[in-house]
Formats: structure tokens, sequence, C-alpha cells
């Protein structure tokens, strides 16, 4: 493992890192968010000239575009030819990590970096706000990773560290007026050794760091979905509250990193049924809603994905009626995945629980198969 | 005077075990009650976590999914992954506060008729408890 201390100005040392890479040759491409010419907004920028990368902003005050979504894209027909660094959120490197085991990306050559991420504001009250006041406060959280004002799932994002990059950029931990550069795999070591990085600094503060935000981010978000969000959203009367404002635009599913299918069964023609039905099933009720099935849709995706859902938020900066979609599928994702203790990104050989079983388990979900003899009188 | 609850029951049965368990069940003259509505499947795993919601949404009062025992799955693991798949709905309805207990999954094999009789009228009376489904005269779904 290579660990090391890079003293300076931490925005400029984590675009310096960037520019160098592509300048010595390291890679041929970075791909990083980048502030668009209207100046009050950001796009993930594919960078072939380092020049360009001094404007970058590996650290974007908002999530635009998911990541994982553009990895995929950049990917779909094939792996890159040339070696090509990603600069990641953690969440959205962890849903490009979920993507590549649904074969939705192709990681030859990819070169992943990610950093401590302090959060993302919400994409609206960032576009109506001051952008300049925005950004200046976002730089500044870079410093203390206090971001007031961020989205409320980021602020009990618990995956905040890029860990599971190929090269970390560290943040919490380091003295201020400093980052560490940590390489978690061999791709990761040969790229800061082709820039001179060599050595195993101590990370026993910025562990430590860590460990305690993790335990403080762990007990806050659970407190948050038990006692705070989840009583506004759970029992039916409370669940079609919470979905009255939907118009059923299926935009959380079109931004969502896991929805990769090309055709939605939401979408599809197995939920357009002749009128006649939509007419039985009104004569049942007394009535019938248009758009029909919201509730359905929200809770068939939580069915389909909610297991490899990273908990990013795309889905409710997406929302044009403040519908509080993200918090309620990471609310319900975090309890799935408990089943299965799976955790989406965290391995690529580890499946996604669909795709495999045991032999025995879950046997509290299922009433019990061991024949009784009340089921199998011999009489017969 | 509103009508005394009749509990409306979804039953998705496999083909090689627990449809074939109801057949014998009937062949063999055994009473169970009338409630559960029977849909064939060509195995448990056929059944999309949305074909349960689908059909609590629209009012079913309960759903009984029904495949061979671990094990003797005719597909070899399907019953496996259709366990999964149910445990996932059931943890999502608990989260959503949409009454688990109104899904039901069980093990019947083809020469299990009896028990197939057993468990629809067991999860008829289950549901009989639990009373009418909400979302059955909720409009704004």
């Amino acid at each position: 493992m290579v660990a090391v201390k890079i003293e300076g100005n931490r925005w400029e040392g984590f675009k310096g890192f960037l520019r160098d890479l592509l300048g010595e040759g390291a890679v041929g491409a970075v791909v990083v968010p980048y502030p668009v010419p209207a100046g009050d907004s950001f796009a993930h920028l594919l960078v072939k000239e380092p020049s360009r990368v001094d404007h970058a902003w590996p650290v974007a005050p908002v999530m635009t575009v998911q990541g994982g979504r553009v990895v995929s894209r950049l990917t779909r027909k094939g792996p890159v030819e040339v070696p090509t660094v990603v600069v990641l959120r953690p969440c959205e490197l962890a849903a490009m990590r979920e993507l590549i085991k649904l074969n939705q990306v192709k990681p030859q050559g990819l070169l992943t970096v990610s950093f401590d991420c302090p959060g993302a504001y919400p994409l609206r009250s960032y576009l109506e706000g001051n952008g300049e006041e925005i950004k200046a406060a976002f730089l500044n959280a870079l410093k203390d990773f206090r971001l007031a004002g961020a989205r409320p799932l980021c602020q009990v994002c618990i995956r905040f560290t890029g860990a599971w990059a190929d090269i970390e950029v560290g943040f919490l931990g380091a003295p201020q007026g400093s980052f560490y550069l940590i390489a978690h795999t061999p791709q990761g070591e040969k790229a800061l050794e082709a820039l001179g990085y060599t050595g195993q600094e101590d990370l026993a503060e910025r562990e430590k760091a860590v460990e305690e935000l993790t335990a403080s981010r762990v007990s806050e978000r659970e407190a948050y979905f038990r006692e705070e969000f989840g009583p506004q959203v759970a029992g039916p009367e409370a669940l079609l509250a919470t979905f009255h404002n939907c118009i059923n635009c299926h935009n959380c599913m079109r931004v969502c990193p896991i929805c990769f299918c090309r055709e939605c069964f939401f979408e599809s023609n197995a939920l357009k049924v002749a009128p006649h039905n939509y007419l039985m099933r009104a004569r049942r009720k007394g009535g019938l809603r248009f758009m029909p099935d919201t509730l359905l849709f929200h809770t068939g995706r939580m069915n389909h994905m909610s297991l490899s859902c990273v908990s990013c938020g795309a889905c409710e900066d997406a929302c044009p009626n403040a519908v509080p979609v993200s918090r309620l599928f990471a609310m319900v994702g975090d309890r799935t995945r408990a089943i299965f203790q799976y955790e989406p990104g965290r391995d690529l050989e580890e499946p996604i629980p669909f795709l495999d079983y045991r032999e025995e388990e879950l046997q509290e979900w299922e009433e019990p198969y061991i024949q009784s003899t009340t089921h199998c009188p011999s009489s017969l | 005077m509103s009508e005394p609850f009749e509990p409306k029951i979804v039953g998705f049965l496999c083909y090689w075990c627990s449809y074939t368990a109801a057949d014998l069940a009937g062949v063999s003259r055994m009473k169970y009650p009338p409630n559960l509505r029977v849909i064939r499947v060509m195995c448990s795993s056929r059944v999309d976590p949305v074909f349960i919601i689908k059909a609590l949404l629209d009012g079913a009062d309960g759903v009984l999914v029904a495949g061979c025992h671990p094990g003797d799955c005719h597909y070899q693991k399907g019953n496996y992954y259709a366990r999964r798949k149910v445990a996932l709905t059931k943890k999502i309805l608990e989260s959503l506060g949409l009454g688990p207990e109104r899904v039901k999954l069980s093990w019947i094999a083809a020469s299990e008729g009896p028990k197939f009789a057993q468990v629809a009228k067991e999860f008829t009376e289950e549901i009989r408890r639990l009373g009418p489904n909400p979302a059955r005269a909720e409009i704004f779904l």
C-alpha cells in the first residue's frame, strides 16, 4: 500500500494531482465535474487537455448527473482504450461498482479516484441560491467537513470516504493545509509511483477520525429513520400522503444509476390495460386516480432495486414535486439489505442477492416446511 | 348494513408441486374455504414481487405464494430465489407499515393435498382476523 501526505492547499492540491496524472502521461483522460459556462451548475467533463483540469471542481457542491451513470455511458460499448481517471463521490463510486456487477460498466482501463465527501446541496436550493456564496461555503466545508444545508440524506451518509477507489483522497484526520493520497489497489499504486509518490504514511489519525464520524453517522442515520422520518411515511395513510404530490413522471427512476433497464416494467405495456380494466377497478373502489399505479411504481421499484440502492439522493434531486423519494428508498433499502447483510459496491465478487441463495436461510420468512403431523394425517 | 367480511386471497401456486397439491385436495374432496383464488405459475420464482404488491394494492386481503419444498424445485433452485424475493417484499411492506402479515410463503409438495387444504384454511382464518385490506377502498393509490 502506498499512502502519502501532500502539503498545501487541499483544493489546489487535488486538482494538481489530477493535472499531474494527465500531464505526466500516467493516464490519457480524466472524467471530472466541471462548472458549466453559465457558471450556475456543474457537469462531468471528459478532459484530455491537462490545463483544463485547473478549472475543474473535483468535489462539486451539487450532484447533477450521478457519476455511476456517466461511467456507464462512457463504457457501454466497450472498455476505454486509454487509461482514464474517473473522479467520483463515494456514492457514485458505489453505484459504478454495482453497475460493474450488473454488466453495465466495463471497468478495464478505468482508474477510480474518490474522496472524503462533505455532502452535496439539494440541486434546487443551489440553482435558486447565490451560486458564488454557496461555492465559497462549500470549499470551506472541505476544511471542517460540516456542510450546512446539505441534503438530508447526505447528513446521515455513512459511506463518505473513497475507500473503495483505486486512489483515495483523504481530508479527514490530515493536519490543516494537507491531505492524503492513498492507493488501495495495484493500479492505484502504479499511478502514484508514476508521479514519484512512494512510502507509507502513518494513517492512524485518519483512521480514528473516519471511525468516529462513521460511528456517529450510523447512529444518527438509524435514529433519523426510526424516530423522525419513519413515522412521517410509515402506515397506509402517511405513505399515501407522502406520495399524493407524485405526478408519476418517473424522473426518479430515470436519473437512478441502478435503474439501468432499457425498458422499465412500470413503463411497459404490462401496466397499460384496456379501458374496461380501469373501469372495473374504479367500480370496485368507487373511483380511480389517474395516472394510476403510483404507489405500485414506487413500492415495485423498491422491490426491484432497493438492494442495490446506494442512497445517492439523485432521485430526490430530480423530483419536481419534492417527494422525499431518496430518504424513503434509503430507509427501506437499509432494512432490506440487512436481511442479506449486503452492501452495494462493497465487493465486486459478492453476487447481488437476487442471483444468489443459501439452502438453509430465511426460515423466519416462510411457514415452517418441516412436515408436521397435523398437515399429513395418516388416513390419506 | 354491510355484508360480513369475506377475505379475498390470491394464491400463486407452482405448477409442479403446490398446484398439483391443490388438484389432489380437489379430487380427494377435501373441504377448504373458497376464499383462495388460485393463479398457476410455472415456478414460485416466477412471482415477481410486483405481482404481490399489485394484488395487495388492488384490494386483495392476502397473497399466498406456494412452491415445492426447498431442495425439491423442478428447476433445481427456483424456490430458493422465490424465498429471497418474498422475504424482501415482506420486509418492504413491514418498513412501510403496509401489513407484511398479509403475505405468506408456504411449501406444499405435490402429494400434500391435506396440507394444501390446511394452509388455505389457516391463512383464510388469519386474514379474517386481520380484517379487510385498507387498500380495498383507497382511490388515491
